[in-house]
């Protein structure tokens, strides 16, 4: 797990030294700050987070790609892969690092937003209930890594980093409309598709009901997806 | 000490080595040298760890590559031949990396990476970006970033890619005095560099070895037909069938692999001597003793006998054409 976390910690180094990491993160702050702003500030409006939660989820989609998508394939671009792995650093060790990376660039991200609930705290009256706001943010933060556990997993499997936005875009698109598509498949496929209908699961976060099943479902799925990319990587060797 | 022992490898149709076995011992420089597409990237990658063979091994200090990589790959340092590393950080900070990846503790580190820009003469770049390094610099860090673990074992693959010619004799030097207690593998496709820098020589192309031997016999002890001296030797030649019964007689020795005659035109026979080139097999027979002793026999007056080292650069190119050759 050391090496894991040097790994991690030169990710995250690289990715606070150029502007794309500062730029995502000011851009996810603008959008949830209008979006709390204009729900939750404005007079008459309900003293809830609601709709900054439901903005906060849905920008995740563009936003976990484009944190995940150079994780590993920059390596394979680079050539600096071949520095890794010949270095003695198991293929677990380094996907769990650059997960950690990513992760601890969406808390980043995440964690200015917490100012939103402290205002809405001192300024309104009644003040908001703390526990659709607790179960929120674990939401945002189980969506979150899985998300860019699917990213490291895609960017594990390509080194066009391009390419592995897309795909994990897309797979996260699937998991947000399962539910709409699970109107129109066969009975017997229904409850699979349901299972992986992100949506569903996210409409009982909203409600404060933080389900045990869900947060094994999201953190569960999340270490397959992980494995998957160390797998991906040690596979490189017998290509 | 590497040991490889017979490993395949092939991607889809293309079967870049094929059987490749060979030793590396610590104490002097082994040059791997062949044309470019010869597999001797795709062979140093194996025993780096990046690609495991299809078939065959490959140990460092007894450790297999792909039972044991860790601890295999611990005892490693590889530079490949693109000196991939992060433009954006510093040198000083890569080369901490590059410890913590290889399990330094934190008291360690800064001896280690001191030492390593010290040792490459990179420490008046430490602190800048890699990415704003000349090439030369490039390959030095580089170089550092595989040395500040000590390793008892360095592979490089195209060591002196890019550097000018000052940089090549300052990194022969290093390479040298690296290789004093270490295992050194180098990967060259350029003769001359090969001939300066190692002790040994193994020489693949179209994936299998085609010669393993000492650089400075020029070639000798690499078990090559012809590949022993060239003997050159002028012989007095009288009167007509006088070269016929020379060809007859050095065709007659064993250690001799092929006779040329010299041109038998006024210039080149002066004084009626003729200029014989011998080319000789290796063996223990010392060439010139034996023409001489023969030339006294047959009452030959010989003016010339001197031996040649044979080219390093026509042993290569004989061993790459040698039999076998898919390239």
């Amino acid at each position: 797990m050391r090496t894991a976390r040097a790994i991690a910690q030169r990710e995250l180094a690289a990715s606070f030294r150029g502007l794309s990491g500062w730029i995502i993160i000011a851009v996810y702050l603008f959008i949830t700050g209008v979006v709390f702003a204009v729900s939750a500030l404005t007079p008459g409006e309900p003293a809830s987070l609601r709709s900054f939660f439901g903005a906060a989820g849905w920008l995740l989609l563009p936003v976990a790609p484009a944190i995940s998508m150079r994780l590993l394939s920059e390596e394979f671009r680079s050539g600096t892969i071949e520095m890794l792995l010949t270095s003695p650093v198991g293929g677990w060790s380094l996907v769990v690092g650059k997960f950690m990376a990513g992760m601890t660039f969406l808390l980043a991200m995440i964690a200015p937003t917490a100012v939103y609930p402290l205002i809405l705290r001192i300024i309104s009256d009644p003040p908001p209930d703390m526990g659709p706001v607790m179960s929120g943010y674990l939401l945002l933060i189980l969506m979150g890594g899985t998300y860019l556990a699917i990213g490291t997993l895609a960017s594990a499997l390509t080194s066009n980093a391009t390419l592995a936005f897309l795909t994990t875009f897309f797979a996260i698109l699937i998991g947000l409309f399962a539910g709409l598509a699970g109107q129109f498949v066969p009975d017997v496929f229904k409850p699979v598709v349901y299972e992986f209908s992100v949506s569903a699961r996210a409409a009982d976060f909203a409600r404060g009901v933080i389900d045990l099943s869900h947060v094994v479902f999201f953190a569960g799925f999340s270490a397959v997806c992980v494995a998957g990319a160390a797998v991906a990587v040690e596979l490189r060797r017998w290509s | 000490m590497i040991e490889v022992d017979r490993i395949h490898k092939s991607f889809g149709p293309v079967r870049a080595v094929q059987g490749i076995s060979f030793a590396v011992e610590p104490g002097k420089v082994t040059g791997l040298l062949g044309p470019n597409g010869a597999g001797k990237t795709t062979t140093i990658r194996m025993i780096a760890g990046f690609l495991a063979p299809d078939r065959g091994k490959v140990t460092i200090q007894g450790h297999d590559t792909i039972d044991q990589p860790l601890a295999a790959r611990r005892l490693i340092g590889y530079l490949p031949e693109t000196v991939p590393m992060y433009p954006e950080m510093r040198a000083r900070e890569y080369l901490t990396y590059r410890c913590r990846l290889f399990g330094l503790g934190r008291p360690d580190r800064k001896k280690a990476v001191g030492w390593a820009l010290e040792r490459c003469r990179v420490a008046d770049v430490a602190d800048r970006r890699i990415g704003t390094l000349s090439k030369g610099y490039r390959q030095r860090v580089g170089l550092a970033s595989v040395l500040v673990h000590n390793p008892p074992v360095l592979i490089l693959d195209e060591p002196t890619n890019g550097l000018d010619p000052t940089q090549i004799g300052e990194a022969r030097s290093l390479v040298t005095d690296l290789a004093r207690d270490r295992t050194l593998l180098i990967s060259s496709h350029i003769l001359p560099e090969i001939e300066r820098l190692c002790g040994r020589v193994i020489i693949v192309a179209g994936g299998v070895v085609k010669a393993d031997g000492p650089v400075d016999g020029g070639g000798t002890g690499w078990g090559i037909a012809g590949g022993g001296r060239t003997v050159v030797v002028s012989v007095k030649v009288s009167k007509a069938g006088d070269e016929a019964r020379l060809r007859a007689l050095f065709a007659s020795m064993p250690f001799v692999a092929s006779a040329q005659a010299g041109k038998a035109e006024p210039a080149a026979l002066r004084d009626g001597f003729q200029q014989w080139t011998l080319t000789c097999n290796e063996g223990g027979v010392d060439a010139k003793d034996a023409i001489a002793s023969a030339a006294f026999a047959n009452g030959l007056i010989v003016r010339e006998l001197r031996s040649e080292a044979p080219s390093l650069e026509r042993m290569f190119m004989r061993a790459i054409e040698s039999d076998g050759a898919a390239a």
